[in-house]
């Protein structure tokens, strides 16, 4: 976490002066795409960094979904699982995929590519059901779909 | 001052408040269980509805005062509403009243009587929680009971500024846990949260199952503890609730301790050393009087005493700092002029103890420190080596430092190995039998009730002095019952 206390210090120049506990949501976010995940020594640096106790970095670390304890597979696929991509065939999606992996949501395959994991929506209602893997959105799929994007995920 | 229409009366009131404060501070009640005047206002809890006039309702305890405002607290809007809210927080509480320690206290029981009084309107069954969750060595967390109104989170960030405490996960998934690997026990001020709870979720180990709240009732008192003098209440049986089948120490023990809210001295805060005075009052008592060692009467005790005195050539007073005002005025009065006195420590700070701090701890352990020196002179203990006479008052003195031709004269509470060492030893009472004062250490003056049966065989301090300086005479006058 260390190397990113430059950038943190840019993002504290657009907050008033004695904000520092607002940082916190941005550092973790970024902390997580730099490692994967947030580790005990970025809450300790974290505490120390921003000066707020740790049981606020807790809760925020127990209250965002979106952020997580533990490393991840490469490839991170989140089923949306709300009305419209559930309308539309998402719990299908979800079951093929749990056949295809050998993993329920929220489980890692264990040679360490992918990670299941349920989430709420991603607000592509009108092109239902989706799946976002890592950062990208896939849209509009169908079961053949899915086997063809699982092929080119390697 | 802002002129405000409560139920249609008018109200004078400070500019800068709310409607709840300027509401409670006139008489009139609104329910409320996040808001406590100590700590900030968060207004999650929404039962302290009340009505606008003409402008729908809103939360009190964050709801600013203006000129000419009209508030209804109880219409039938703001009822319906609370009605709703109290519905909303028991969809998953047990309504366990009937086990649990705070029924007869509780908030939300007595809210639950008066806006709603229903079973829950879900037709899913209550979601089960945590139950008895160690917050610490004293404190236990019944999750299903918690409301999460967070004002055991804002004590620890805000009073005691712990930082232990916070809420985890959301909605109905939300706890409240303390941080990963820490406990309350790192938090000397801990035990305020289980009487700020509005609910039973916090609950007090040493008072678990221990006693229905309605069989109790509340002696004002003053903590002991130390030189802050935090006025207490002492919480013990109601008279009429001594009952044959429970023994004598269970009808007359304290049950708990909790603040009296002081604004001069401890505000509504005080620390755990303060609720563990039961275990410092319930030690074995001393109610013999003894002469080297031999069991004798009080009468014989005193005459004694008396005896020693009048032999004595020098003498020095070692005073106790657990006196009270009038029983320190009592020793200056009867026996000033025959003792070179020192106000001593009887208590000092025990090890892993909070020795100081700057919310209410202070580093002397004794009540009536500067009561006694401004009575006796604020002089360091010196006791020359021919001294023949050494008045020692109250605990702390070990005997094997004082002269060895001096003779001892112990006036004790509790039953210690050094009363039989002593030439003779007089058996006192304790704070809890008898009423006073102390002077804390900024010169405050609070007061204790008596709130157990004095020990037969036991004297007042105030009624031994003039006993032991009466010229001649018999001392069998003495109100030595």
């Amino acid at each position: 976490m260390k190397h990113l206390i430059p950038e943190f210090e840019r993002l504290k120049t657009r907050l008033p002066p004695g904000h520092d506990a607002t940082l916190l949501v941005p550092c973790l976010r970024r902390i997580q795409e730099d490692r994967g995940f947030i580790d005990n020594s970025d809450i300790d640096g974290l505490v120390e960094y921003l000066g707020i106790p740790r049981i606020q970095i807790e809760e925020a670390l127990s209250f965002y979904g979106m952020l997580r304890r533990k490393p991840i597979g490469r490839w991170h696929l989140q089923v949306c699982r709300n009305v419209s991509c559930s309308m539309r065939g998402a719990e299908r999606l979800i079951d093929q995929l749990i056949g295809k992996l050998g993993v329920q949501p929220g489980e890692t395959t264990p040679d360490g590519r992918f990670t299941l994991s349920t989430v709420e929506c991603l607000g592509s209602c009108g092109t239902a059901p989706v799946v976002m893997v890592n950062e990208a959105y896939h849209e509009n799929l169908s079961a053949a779909d899915l086997d063809a994007l699982l092929e080119r995920l390697d | 001052m802002t002129a405000i229409f409560i139920n249609g009366q008018p109200v004078e009131t400070g500019e800068h408040t709310t409607v709840l404060q300027a509401a409670l501070a006139n008489g009139f009640y609104i329910p409320h269980f996040c808001w406590h005047p100590a700590l900030s206002i968060v207004g999650n809890c929404r039962v302290c509805v009340v009505e606008q006039e003409g402008r729908g309702v809103g939360i009190a305890c964050n709801m600013p005062i203006s000129d000419g405002m009209r508030v209804l607290t109880d219409s039938d809007p703001v009822r319906a509403q609370r009605k709703a809210m109290l519905q909303f927080i028991l969809l998953n509480h047990p309504v366990d009243c009937g086990i649990c320690d705070k029924a007869g206290e509780c908030a939300l029981q007595d809210y639950h009587y008066e806006y709603n009084g229903e079973p829950a309107i879900s037709g899913d069954p209550k979601l089960p929680s945590t139950k008895f969750f160690p917050l610490s060595e004293r404190i236990l967390l019944d999750n299903e009971r918690c409301i999460l109104c967070s004002r055991c989170v804002r004590f620890t960030r805000e009073i005691s500024k712990s930082n232990v405490l916070g809420l985890e996960h959301r909605g109905d998934s939300m706890l409240v846990r303390p941080a990963e690997g820490r406990t309350l026990d790192d938090d000397p001020y801990s035990d305020n949260v289980v009487d700020i709870c509005p609910v039973g979720a916090l609950l007090s180990r040493s008072f678990l199952y221990q006693s229905r709240v309605w069989y109790l009732e509340p002696t004002p008192s003053v903590c002991p503890g130390c030189a802050r003098g935090c006025t207490v209440q002492l919480w013990h049986r109601k008279a009429e609730w001594r009952v044959k089948g429970l023994d004598e120490r269970h009808n007359t023990r304290i049950h708990r301790v909790t603040p009296l809210e002081n604004p001069r001295v401890n505000g509504p805060w005080i620390c755990n050393k303060g609720r563990d005075l039961p275990e410092l009052l319930d030690r074995p008592r001393a109610t013999q009087a003894l002469q080297k060692g031999e069991t004798v009467s009080l009468m014989q005790a005193i005459e004694a005493a008396r005896g020693l005195l009048d032999q004595a050539g020098k003498r020095v007073a070692l005073v106790s700092s657990w006196g009270s005002n009038e029983e320190l005025r009592a020793f200056r009065n009867s026996l000033g002029d025959y003792f070179t006195s020192f106000v001593k420590p009887d208590h000092l700070p025990l090890e892993g103890e909070v020795v100081e701090d700057d919310l209410l701890i202070r580093a002397d352990k004794n009540p009536n420190t500067r009561a006694g020196q401004d009575l006796l002179g604020a002089g360091v203990v010196q006791i020359p080596e021919d001294t023949d006479l050494i008045l020692v008052w109250g605990e702390g003195t070990d005997f094997g430092t004082l002269p060895r031709g001096a003779k001892i004269l112990f006036l004790g509470s509790w039953l210690l190995p050094e009363n039989g060492h002593a030439d003779v030893f007089i058996p006192i009472s304790i704070q809890t039998e008898r009423r006073g004062h102390y002077t804390n250490f900024e010169g405050v003056v609070s007061a204790f009730e008596p709130c157990q049966p004095r020990r037969d065989g036991v004297i007042d301090a105030e009624t031994l002095f003039p006993l032991l300086s009466a010229p001649g005479g018999s001392a069998s006058g003495g109100g030595a019952a």
